[in-house]
């Protein structure tokens, strides 16, 4: 009876593995290609399938899943193992890597109370200012460090003066929204603005080299991109105070108790100089150096830096460091460039093209479109950088200019306003209990709305101009 | 005797708090109260305990805790005779992490009687590997209406008593609903049954159902077992014998102001999961607070 109740458990636990991998079967053995697909691109597009199941259920830990990725490329894939070892470990993945530990390193300094004090001295005691304050810095911060650090550095800010905010029987739940989105949407909005924004953008940049596209500086980038993230982020702050008009207007006692806070900590210390300096190092060889150095690189040369004066230790960094992320951004690169050598990419590219070409007949509106759809969708489900990592090859072989293409998709791929998975700080602030998972699709669809028209904006107006 | 209370928040787990401190003082339980929250996305797991140190820092601790301490307090509350209790201080500080699960270390837990743990994941699983790691007699949780999977996995998967409790106000006067067939854990239901309604001085009715209008010597042997049971420990009880569909007809005359008590189902794990059992039904289907007493080695 015990033994059965356990395996029933198992089975039930362990469902979504068994539909993956059944489906995985079936298809590999009972369903021949689709016309116009060659039986390798068929293959690694049932890879790809099964990753997705199981990146959505997770019926197994994330680690797991990069490994089977890594062993059925070479099983059912027609890969060789070095050919999958080549593509695994990249700059896109040294990136990832670097930018993971460079966030433990600068986090661990203590700079956000700091930080906290130089928002509140710009911004006053007036709740709109505050949000406005917070939304502007989490996107500017975001778009050279990513969102995961800055959501990191925010929170507990955010949450300490709602702590001293909150009063006896009186409702700060907008309130509270309307703090934490501002720093979840503001480091969205900004995550795009450069190429050190997010492992997303780097992940493109990967694809632009690896497939002969050439690609863009990180000032290029910058010149094609920022432009957006300024215009959208007054417009952030507007959706954040029309969806969550805060119960109060003045956080006096709170910014008083914010204040004290960080007068605890004392003078800035020797250490949070050092540490800042490095990483102004840092931000500047990325801005200077990156296309002779790559991205990776000099974010690993910062965390080597970071290490050998001390500032951060190797135990820090490995309890810190989410390795199981690292692995699986290796491998689904690596799925995504054997996606885009054994043809299943363009396969995918012309499926969705032919499928909705009746519908818009302008081809170029219709890449567009394709691209937003694909990435935006798919990034409210997974995650933006594992969507651009799958979905990258794809548009890329939509046709049409793939700089341009490829950098629709990965700003629709940072529209991840309307599910708690969608981006690391929507995970963060919805772990704090204080937002609803409902709250998200109350703002995200006035933030998706904004989004596009921006985009739009930009790719049919400024993009000629500079590109 | 270890029972083990699972909780979600100080919003909607105050009554199963209360009835779970009841049952554990009827029994002079030890209580396991475990909140189980959400786990975030392996993904984006990295950022978030990266996010939940630096909080650390500013004495903000996981919103689990909250819920922890206010239950922590509640307790002290509920259980004025327990001087220990009282005297014992909550610090979020004093975590300790084993077994995959955050315990608080309370200063003397000695004669203390609670224990608070910290999970983040699915409810069923979770509370299955905390039962797996101790061993509990029980284990208490609010219930949501309807949920037949939920029904299901609770029964199937948790290796204890089940108390479900459902809707449940204290203020109100509660009688206690016996469910009595011919099967061998009615007998154990009926012990704990007893347990209860001595405790907390409660009306006790027994029910036997059949299908038919024939009560089998099994059946009226099981009735007359029970009442020998309770009175010999002084327990007043009224027995109902009916017709009808079991899962109905207990659903119909437990309402709303009846704490069923019913024996765990002894069928095939497989056949439950196909056409689910007496219990299961039950529990899908009834209004008021429900316990599933299983045997010790079911």
């Amino acid at each position: 009876m015990r033994i059965s109740t356990d395996v029933l458990f198992y089975v039930q636990q362990k469902r979504w593995l068994l539909i993956a991998l059944a489906l995985g079967a079936i298809l590999y053995h009972f369903v021949p290609a689709p016309p116009g697909l060659s039986a390798a691109g068929y293959h690694i597009l049932i890879i790809i399938l099964m990753t997705l199941i199981m990146i959505l259920k997770e019926p197994i830990p994330l680690p797991a899943i990069a490994l089977q990725i890594i062993f059925f490329q070479v099983l059912i894939g027609g890969s060789t193992p070095n050919e999958v070892g080549n593509y695994f470990m990249n700059d896109a993945v040294f990136f990832i890597m670097g930018s993971l530990m460079l966030a433990v390193a600068i986090v661990s300094q203590g700079l956000d109370k700091r930080l906290a004090l130089g928002i509140i001295k710009l911004t006053g005691n007036k709740t709109w200012r505050i949000v406005a304050g917070f939304t502007t810095i989490s996107a500017l911060l975001a778009s050279f460090v990513g969102p995961h650090m800055v959501a990191a550095m925010m929170l507990p800010v955010a949450l300490t003066l709602l702590r001293f905010t909150a009063k006896e029987g009186q409702s700060t739940k907008r309130l509270a929204a309307a703090l934490l989105f501002s720093i979840a949407y503001g480091a969205a909005v900004g995550s795009v603005g450069t190429p050190s924004g997010g492992g997303r953008n780097v992940i493109m940049m990967n694809y632009w080299e690896e497939f002969g596209y050439g690609g863009l500086s990180y000032i290029q980038w910058m010149k094609m991109v920022y432009p957006m993230v300024l215009i959208k982020i007054p417009l952030t702050i507007w959706i954040i105070m029309k969806t969550f008009p805060p119960e109060i207007q003045e956080l006096d006692t709170a910014v008083r108790h914010l204040k004290l806070e960080v007068a605890r900590t004392g003078k800035i210390s020797i250490r949070q100089i050092l540490a800042v300096v490095l990483f102004a190092g840092v931000l500047f060889s990325w801005i200077t150096l990156s296309e002779t150095y790559g991205l990776g690189s000099i974010a690993l040369m910062g965390v080597f830096l970071y290490m050998t004066l001390g500032l951060v230790s190797w135990k820090e960094l490995s309890r810190g460091v989410n390795w199981g992320v690292v692995l699986l951004f290796g491998a689904t690169i690596s799925l995504g460039v054997q996606m885009k050598n054994t043809g299943g990419a363009a396969w995918v590219a012309d499926l969705s093209v032919q499928s909705l070409e009746h519908i818009m007949p302008n081809l170029a509106v219709l890449r567009s479109v394709v691209a937003v759809g694909l990435s935006g969708i798919m990034s409210n489900l997974l995650s933006s950088s594992a969507t651009v990592a799958v979905i990258g090859p794809v548009v890329l072989n939509l046709g049409g200019d793939p700089i341009t293409l490829g950098l629709t998709s990965v700003i629709a791929a940072a529209f991840s306003y309307f599910t708690v998975v969608a981006a690391p700080a929507c995970t963060i602030i919805y772990a704090s209990g204080l937002v609803k998972a409902s709250d998200f699709l109350r703002a995200g669809w006035r933030m998706a709305s904004m989004s596009i028209l921006a985009l739009m904006l930009v790719a049919f107006l400024w993009w000629p101009v500079v590109h | 005797m270890k029972f083990l209370l699972a909780i979600s928040s100080s919003q909607y787990s105050g009554p199963t708090l209360k009835a779970g401190a009841m049952i554990a003082r009827a029994f002079k339980a030890e209580l396991n109260i475990v909140y189980v929250g959400p786990k975030p996305q392996a993904i984006h797991e990295g950022s978030l305990n990266l996010t939940q140190q630096n909080l650390s820092k500013w004495n903000i601790y996981h919103p689990g805790l909250a819920v922890l301490s206010w239950a922590f307090k509640e307790l002290q509350k509920l259980c004025k005779d327990n001087a220990e209790l009282r005297q014992t201080q909550f610090n979020p500080e004093h975590l300790k992490y084993t077994h995959n699960r955050y315990r608080i270390i309370l200063p003397a837990t000695q004669g203390c009687q609670v224990q608070l743990t910290l999970r983040e994941g699915e409810l069923i699983k979770e509370l299955r590997a905390e039962l797996q790691l101790e061993q509990y007699a029980l284990t208490i949780i609010g219930g949501s209406q309807g949920k037949r999977r939920r029904a299901h996995d609770l029964i199937q998967y948790l290796p204890s008593s089940i108390f479900v409790a459902r809707g449940m106000d204290l203020q109100k006067q509660y009688k206690l609903l016996l469910l009595v067939d011919d099967s061998p854990s009615t007998k154990y239901s009926v012990q704990f049954g007893a347990t209860i309604a001595a405790n907390e001085q409660w009306e006790v009715r027994t029910l036997t159902v059949s299908k038919n209008t024939r009560f089998g010597p099994g059946y009226r042997g099981a009735a007359e077992k029970a009442r020998t049971y309770l009175e010999k420990r002084n327990i007043a009880l009224e027995q109902f014998f009916l017709t009808g569909d079991p899962v109905t007809t207990f659903v119909n005359f437990a309402g709303t102001d009846h704490l069923i008590i019913m024996g765990a189902s002894q069928a095939n794990p497989l056949k439950k999961l196909l056409f689910g059992s007496k219990p299961i039904k039950t529990l899908e289907r009834s209004q008021g607070p429900i316990l599933i007493v299983r045997r010790a080695d079911q």
